[in-house]
């Protein structure tokens, strides 16, 4: 076990997470792989916690936790309005950023 | 040992699984799941990796919160009961969405194989619970301050966006979505 | 103490005119007023006047000394400076500009007061910036700072020939102004660039050799030919007459377009090393004085036969500075002011009774003007050089020097001038004061009020005396001169009493019927028209109209072709990069990847 293992962890997971956030349709699959890199760079911050001893890392990781639930809370309510006002939660069809 | 390395190099395996599993799937409700599975397979890697604490809001947070979250988003907006929530790719973004992906998985796994002085494993003392701790209410006090006000914004936020309109305008919600906040007294 | 005290004198002289501009023209109510503008800008004039009397018997006899700040660093090297440059030549200067604007300014309250109030605003804040500018460049250290005044005084003169802008010759007279004098300045431009290229100063006495001298002092004439009306560049200057009468006292006749001599004066180090240069100088100085003055012979305008005889006094000047006597130069400046400012005023002053320029409508105004009649008199008496007026001993000096220095021939041709000047004169002063009144029957001409008479006073007494103090002023400049008679000298009074003579014998009796001599009429119309006119009509169809017809090309096919193609990419390429405003979120992740991708590519493969 050593720190390249993981951080070849981390940038897989992340690039997994990117190809769903970039392809699904359904917002919610969206939000699945924004969750998926947000956890992926915890797991990078803490392995090197792990291999330098710094806690600051540890700390960090608890911002990006916090900040990811607060970005799926939010994140969650507007998929709740868009279905609302759409009926349906499909991100190739809501284009209104264009007008 | 070696068994403590298999099972290392399973915990990984897994967790790159559980991640294709999550993108790939057909089904929204299992991906959801899915991602339950993963948050809880790097819990372990977190206490793996000596950051217990971590592994524990990991779990409660993620797996129990999060999860719990969009199960219930899920639920809200599906379209009638009986359908089957189908979870598509969007055809034409597969292609140059993996070739980005692939591209920047290069890129990065080429910066971390060029870099040749790694710290090795620390065989000193590790931070623990109690140093996190002090760090957090110490050295980052301030950021950890705003990271509450930031949580309550966020939860306002969450309650004013969803709240269900009973005196919108329909036909304009309906096409544009809600633009403006409601008028006092309306509420 | 001493030097602190000179320091906040000049300061005050040069800065507080430049306050009271700004403030007239930002106190928008005060400006419009008109009146509240006019009284600021007196009072402000007079502290300048105060200041620079103060600082002049202060600093007599003091060493030049200089105060300033560093303005620009080339690499750690100091180029040039911002300041103030204390000397003999400075203070003079500073207090004859004092002098002549408090006269011009306080003559301005009578003589504009029929003017709408807001244009009597206007025209006093021109005044203070106008002060303040000629300060500048009389106080300034260096050539760039000089240079900032030139200009500065180019775009007040322009600004109060347009005065009366309603009036299209008026209007049209200020650009030609403008553009001539902007013409002339790209030499000034060239002069500074070439002096700095080759000594790395702006130093008035940088040292320069050879052929680099004379190309830099070349195209510092340009600018003084341009300023200062020198043939072939003189023509902006009878048209800047369009202007009110004491503007022309005060900027096209005293101080403005004495500002290339100047220069002449100033520089004069530079110009010595340049023979050539001198050379040139000196001839154009007398072929201006002679033309300006054949030209004067024959002007029915007032104010243009002042401003040809203002022509040909400047040519005397560039002449003897030619001659390498700045001093000399400089003494027929500063008494020039004061005659020619005088005569300016008391010229304003008949066209304030009768409502006209043209002297075929005066005549006869010595019976109701007595004092106008005997400011113009003593005025006319020391321009021809009558003994004991201040015209006597400059323009003796510079004839003297120039004989000395240059020769027979220029001289010659200088007395010669003389005649003329005299005889021109004589005319001018006969056809507007003497003989029948030819005014009109309705007008009703009136001696002016005493704000216009009180400036007309003390400008005689300067017109007086000031020739008196000329070994005082060549002291204060660091030269030698003490009066003395000469051939030339004498030979020139006995010219210009013969001009005087013979301007009796045309005019006294004939009056305006004089005109008619047929000698006269056409040397000076062929030399006007057939000469100058022609060659300008030439210049400008052939080389004027050649180089504004391939602009026309160059700016139609080349820089409207450029201008159109990149219309045309701006619009295609805004079609295609439509496309990617899609309004769709994931399109927008999508291009922060691709920029993350590129960044992290950059960073690798740098």
């Amino acid at each position: 076990m050593n720190l390249p293992q993981i951080l070849y962890l981390a940038c897989g997971l992340f690039c997994i997470g990117l190809y769903g956030a970039l392809t699904r349709r359904n917002v919610i699959g969206l939000l699945l792989g924004v969750e998926i890199m947000s956890n992926a760079v915890n797991v990078l911050l803490l392995g090197f916690s792990r291999f330098t001893g710094q806690v600051a890392a540890q700390a960090f990781a608890v911002f990006v936790m916090a900040l990811t639930v607060a970005e799926v809370v939010v994140g969650l309510a507007l998929v709740i309005l868009l279905y609302r006002t759409l009926r349906h939660t499909d991100v190739d069809e809501a284009n209104h950023l264009r007008s | 040992m070696s068994a403590l390395l298999v099972g290392y190099a399973l915990l990984l395996a897994t967790m790159v699984m559980l991640a294709l599993f999550v993108t790939l799937g057909k089904n929204l409700v299992h991906s959801v799941l899915g991602l339950a599975l993963l948050l809880c397979a790097t819990a372990i890697l977190f206490v793996v990796l000596r950051a217990p604490f971590l592994a524990g809001i990991q779990v409660m947070l993620y797996a129990g919160g999060v999860v719990t979250l969009m199960l219930f988003a899920i639920m809200l907006t599906r379209r009638g009961a009986g359908v089957e929530i189908v979870n598509q790719h969007i055809p034409g973004r597969r292609l140059p969405a993996a070739l980005m992906c692939v591209g920047l998985f290069g890129l990065l796994a080429r910066a971390i194989h060029q870099t040749s002085n790694w710290p090795a494993m620390r065989s000193g003392p590790l931070p623990t619970t109690r140093d996190l701790g002090l760090s957090l209410f110490i050295d980052h006090a301030l950021a950890f301050e705003v990271l509450g006000i930031l949580l309550l914004a966020a939860t306002i936020g969450a309650i004013v966006v969803a709240r269900k309109r009973d005196h919108g305008e329909p036909e304009a919600q309906r096409r544009y979505g809600r633009t403006t906040l409601p008028r006092e007294g309306k509420s | 103490m001493h030097n602190l005290a000179i320091q906040h004198l000049v300061g005050v002289a040069v800065f507080a005119p430049l306050a009271t501009a700004l403030f007239l023209a930002l106190a928008v109510p005060l400006r419009r007023h008109g009146w509240a503008a006019a009284y600021v800008s007196v009072a402000s004039v007079l502290v300048v006047l105060a200041a620079s009397v103060t600082a002049l018997i202060q600093g007599w006899g003091a060493p030049p000394v200089e105060f300033g700040v560093t303005w620009l660093k080339l690499s750690g090297v100091p180029v040039a400076s911002l300041g103030l440059r204390v000397d003999g030549l400075a203070l003079t200067m500073l207090g004859v500009v004092g002098l002549v604007a408090t006269c011009v300014q306080v003559f301005s309250l009578g003589y504009m007061s029929g003017e709408p109030r807001p244009a009597l605003g206007r025209y006093f804040t021109y005044h203070s910036l106008f002060v303040f500018s000629m300060n500048l460049l009389v106080v300034a250290p260096n050539l760039l700072q000089f240079f900032m005044g030139w200009e500065l005084v180019g775009l007040t003169s322009y600004l109060l020939i347009g005065f009366y802008y309603q009036k299209p010759s008026a209007a049209y007279a200020a650009v030609k102004a403008f553009w001539m004098t902007k013409l002339a300045d790209m030499g000034f431009l060239v002069g500074l660039l070439g002096l700095y290229l080759s000594t790395g100063s702006f130093a008035f006495n940088a040292q320069q050799t050879g052929l680099v001298a004379t190309a830099t002092t070349l195209a510092l004439f340009v600018a003084v030919m341009g300023k200062s009306a020198q043939f072939p560049l003189h023509v902006w200057l009878p048209n800047a007459m369009e202007g009110p009468t004491p503007v022309s006292a005060l900027l096209h006749a005293a101080t403005m377009v004495a500002a290339g001599v100047y220069l002449l004066v100033r520089a004069a180090p530079l110009f010595v090393n340049a023979p050539t240069t001198l050379h040139i100088m000196l001839w154009v100085g007398v072929v201006t004085a002679l033309f300006a003055s054949f030209v004067a012979l024959v002007q029915t305008d007032l104010k243009r036969v002042l401003a040809y005889s203002t022509c040909a006094q400047l040519g005397y000047m560039v002449a003897a500075a030619g001659a390498g006597a700045s001093s000399a130069a400089y003494f027929h400046l500063v008494t020039h002011a004061f005659f020619k400012a005088l005569l300016f005023l008391a010229a304003g002053s008949v066209i304030h009774a009768v409502h006209s320029n043209d002297m075929r409508k005066m005549g006869g105004l010595v019976r109701v003007m007595p004092l106008t009649t005997a400011a113009f008199g003593v005025g006319t008496l020391a321009l021809m050089g009558f003994p004991g007026t201040a015209g006597f001993f400059s323009k003796d000096q510079v004839l003297e020097v120039i004989l000395e220095h240059a020769g027979w021939a220029p001289a010659g041709l200088l007395l010669v001038g003389v005649g003329l000047t005299s005889l021109y004169m004589t005319r001018a002063f006969l056809l507007t004061f003497f003989g029948a009144q030819r005014c009109g029957a309705h007008a009703h001409p009136h001696e002016s009020p005493t704000s216009m008479l009180a400036p007309l006073v003390l400008l005689m007494g300067g017109a007086l005396a000031t020739g008196w103090f000329g070994s005082s002023l060549a002291a204060a400049t660091g030269h030698h001169y003490h009066f003395h008679f000469s051939v030339v000298g004498g030979a020139a009074t006995l010219v210009s009493f013969a001009g005087l003579g013979l301007g009796l014998l045309f005019y006294g009796k004939a009056g305006l019927a004089g005109d008619e001599r047929v000698v006269l009429r056409s040397l000076a119309t062929f030399v006007n028209r057939a000469l100058v006119d022609r060659a300008y009509a030439w210049t400008f169809s052939v080389v004027a109209l050649g180089i504004a017809r391939s602009c026309a090309w160059f700016d139609r096919y080349i820089i409207d072709g450029a201008m159109n193609y990149t219309g045309y990419v701006s619009l295609l390429a805004g079609r295609r990069l439509q496309r990617f405003q899609t309004g769709n979120v994931i399109d927008y992740v999508a291009a922060v990847v691709v920029g993350t991708l590129m960044l992290l590519t950059w960073g690798l493969f740098q």
